[in-house]
């Protein structure tokens, strides 16, 4: 449970801040001014906050839809991102998030309307152009869905656009909130993966894979379109054994209609994430490994990249057609 | 005790737990609880510690600048280390009754700058979080339901700069509602609020132990690391190249020790070329999990 909520004054009687309030009625409830004063304090320590971090309810007044960085590997004429919440319930060893905030607290954006507003206008620019909207970049879009219900009300949104796509990014088998409604043509579940033993090892606090795949499995069978997101790649020594086995785990018996599309990306930082993320975690092996900067990005080299690439590109083309597998590099 | 009194003394000691307290009223309970004895009462402030406990505690006096310049003078004098919790105990006036309920202070307010801060990691399951309004004068009408005190914004402004936030508590005792004037507080009744919560503040101090352990390991250089350096000739940035490193070789290598004897007459870039020869050698089996 949420032992501590921290609540913008202005949206105390926002009706996500008062289901949530009858949601955690034990918690701690803490009036603030604006997010930042406590999100983006200096001399936070991530680590052990994320140890128990507290939830802040905010609104959000600007920038709500983004477009996607160059290199986002899907195919529609334009993409979008937008982001509900700031962090993430689990603890991935190699996330970006651990470098990018300096505070571990979840930051939820109560006032979901102003997102639907604002992608409503971006689907008016690009009128008749297809488009998809990523959900899932800075958070994970359903690990928090229970006290969000973020998905239902995104849903509702983006069945009236059937002619937009909606992906949700995620690690999480809460996906009630789907099974209990008519599956969407135009939503793609996106679920990031890694093989077992890898996650075991980085995806703290994250649900393991079978989990994931019998969610994965499950909402294939009631109708959602898949998507599988393998990103960031873990090079270590037997990661071609680990990959080909995790394909066919996931692959064999996923009705392949029901599969939308099929990601990778290899690891990668930002010079200064990468620092602070081995900081944290000075004793993870991840971060003993001799990783080449280019351009300020910290990564594997072009030689394993390459060698990851080809590889997986020639097993997961084993499964599904080329068109449906992208190559992320950002 | 004179040996003691030298600053240089403490380099190598490590004190988990920094107390900055206002009134020696406060104070009395926590150097008894802790067996603390003092160090100097000569110097600006009064300073008690216990190497075996892990406990060093200063009286600051009453005010929030008071407040910070204690923590700071503290912290040089004893050289405390960046993996040490600091907390700020003592009584504070509050809206409700009764008198003696102990406090975490999770929003701190300073009333006369405006500015706020959220000390610490919370700890709800020990002690109920409230927000506390840090004032340069007693209150005495409690009109907002919140805490007042006279130090903890000072002690908040300073101190997360010292380990961080989540290593930063304020923790307080309430001795004067507007059913009993502060008027009405003694110094023995001081020391008995803070006597009746001590087996709260211990199991407060078993929790935020745990975080103080995880950031030593985090933060502490192994002393082989210590050694080595001393024979040769590091400048700053070598240092940290080769710190960093030297985390990755051992990474690799855990059960390898750096010699100093195997790099005799080699200069810091040579050593970091060979660690880093060695980790790239390693690197193609190399088991990330």
């Amino acid at each position: 449970m949420i032992e501590t909520i921290f609540f913008e004054e202005q949206i105390s009687n926002h009706p996500t801040t008062e289901r949530i309030r009858k949601a955690l009625p034990r918690s701690t409830w803490v009036p603030i001014e604006r997010y930042q004063e406590l999100f983006n304090k200096r001399h936070q320590n991530f680590k052990l906050q994320k140890k128990n971090p507290a939830l802040i309810l905010a609104k959000k007044h600007e920038n709500f839809v983004l477009p996607v960085p160059s290199g986002f590997g899907m195919d529609s004429h334009k993409n979008f991102y937008f982001s509900h919440m700031y962090n993430c319930l689990y603890d991935c060893k190699y996330c970006f998030l651990q470098g990018l905030y300096s505070s571990a607290n979840f930051v939820l954006f109560v006032n979901y309307e102003d997102f639907f507003h604002s992608i409503s206008e971006k689907i008016a620019e690009y009128k008749g152009k297809s488009l998809t909207f990523f959900s899932g970049y800075d958070c994970d879009s359903l690990a928090f869905d229970k006290l969000s219900g973020f998905a239902d009300h995104a849903l509702t949104f983006f069945e009236t656009f059937p002619n937009v796509e909606l992906e949700l990014r995620t690690k999480s088998i809460a996906i009630n909130s789907l099974l209990q409604r008519k599956p969407l043509d135009n939503c793609i579940v996106a679920f990031s993966l890694s093989p077992s033993e890898i996650a075991k090892s980085m995806d703290s606090k994250a649900p393991n894979i079978n989990r994931r795949i019998n969610a994965i499995k499950q909402l294939a069978e009631t109708g959602w379109k898949i998507g599988l997101r393998f990103d960031p790649l873990i090079y270590t020594s037997n990661w071609k054994n680990l990959y080909s086995s995790l394909f066919e785990e996931i692959l064999n018996g996923l009705n392949p209609s029901m599969l939308h599309s099929i990601s990778y990306g290899p690891l990668r930082f930002p010079k200064k994430m990468y620092k602070k993320a081995a900081s944290l975690h000075p004793e993870q092996k991840l971060f003993a490994f001799p990783m080449e900067e280019t351009k300020g990005i910290v990564s594997y080299g072009k030689k394993i990249e390459t060698e990851m690439h080809d590889f997986l590109k020639s097993e997961l083309n084993k499964y599904t057609s080329e068109n449906k597998i992208f190559q992320c590099t950002i | 005790m004179s040996e003691f009194k030298d600053p240089k003394n403490f380099a190598k000691t490590q004190f988990n737990f920094c107390w900055v307290i206002a009134l020696r009223a406060e104070a009395i309970p926590i150097i008894e609880a802790f067996k603390m004895k003092i160090l100097d009462n000569q110097s600006l402030f009064p300073i008690y510690a216990n190497e075996t406990t892990g406990h060093a505690l200063i009286i600051s006096g009453i005010g929030s600048i008071k407040s910070a310049a204690a923590a700071t003078f503290l912290k040089n004098y004893l050289q405390i280390k960046n993996y040490t919790a600091w907390i700020n105990l003592g009584i504070a006036g509050f809206s409700r009754d009764p008198i003696g309920d102990i406090y975490q202070a999770v929003k701190v307010v300073s009333k006369e700058s405006g500015a706020v801060f959220f000390p610490g990691l919370r700890l709800s399951k020990l002690l109920p979080a409230e927000t506390l309004v840090t004032v340069s004068k007693p209150e005495s009408k409690y009109n907002e339901p919140v805490l007042y005190d006279m130090e903890a914004a000072g002690f908040c402004e300073l101190v997360p700069s010292f380990s961080c936030n989540e290593l930063t508590y304020v923790i307080k005792i309430v001795s004067d509602t507007a059913n009993s004037s502060s008027t009405l507080i003694t110094k023995n009744l001081v020391r008995d609020l803070i006597e009746k919560q001590l087996s709260k503040i211990s199991a407060v101090l078993g929790q935020i132990e745990i975080l103080v352990q995880e950031e030593k390991r985090r933060l502490s250089l192994p002393d082989e690391v210590e050694d080595f350096e001393k024979n040769f000739r590091f400048t700053e940035t070598s240092k940290h190249q080769f710190r960093e490193i030297y985390r990755k070789w051992k990474i690799m290598f855990p059960t390898k020790r750096l010699d100093p004897s195997e790099f005799l007459n080699s200069q810091p870039k040579d050593i970091i070329l060979q660690l880093e020869k060695e980790i790239l050698i390693n690197a193609e089996n190399w088991n990330a999990l």
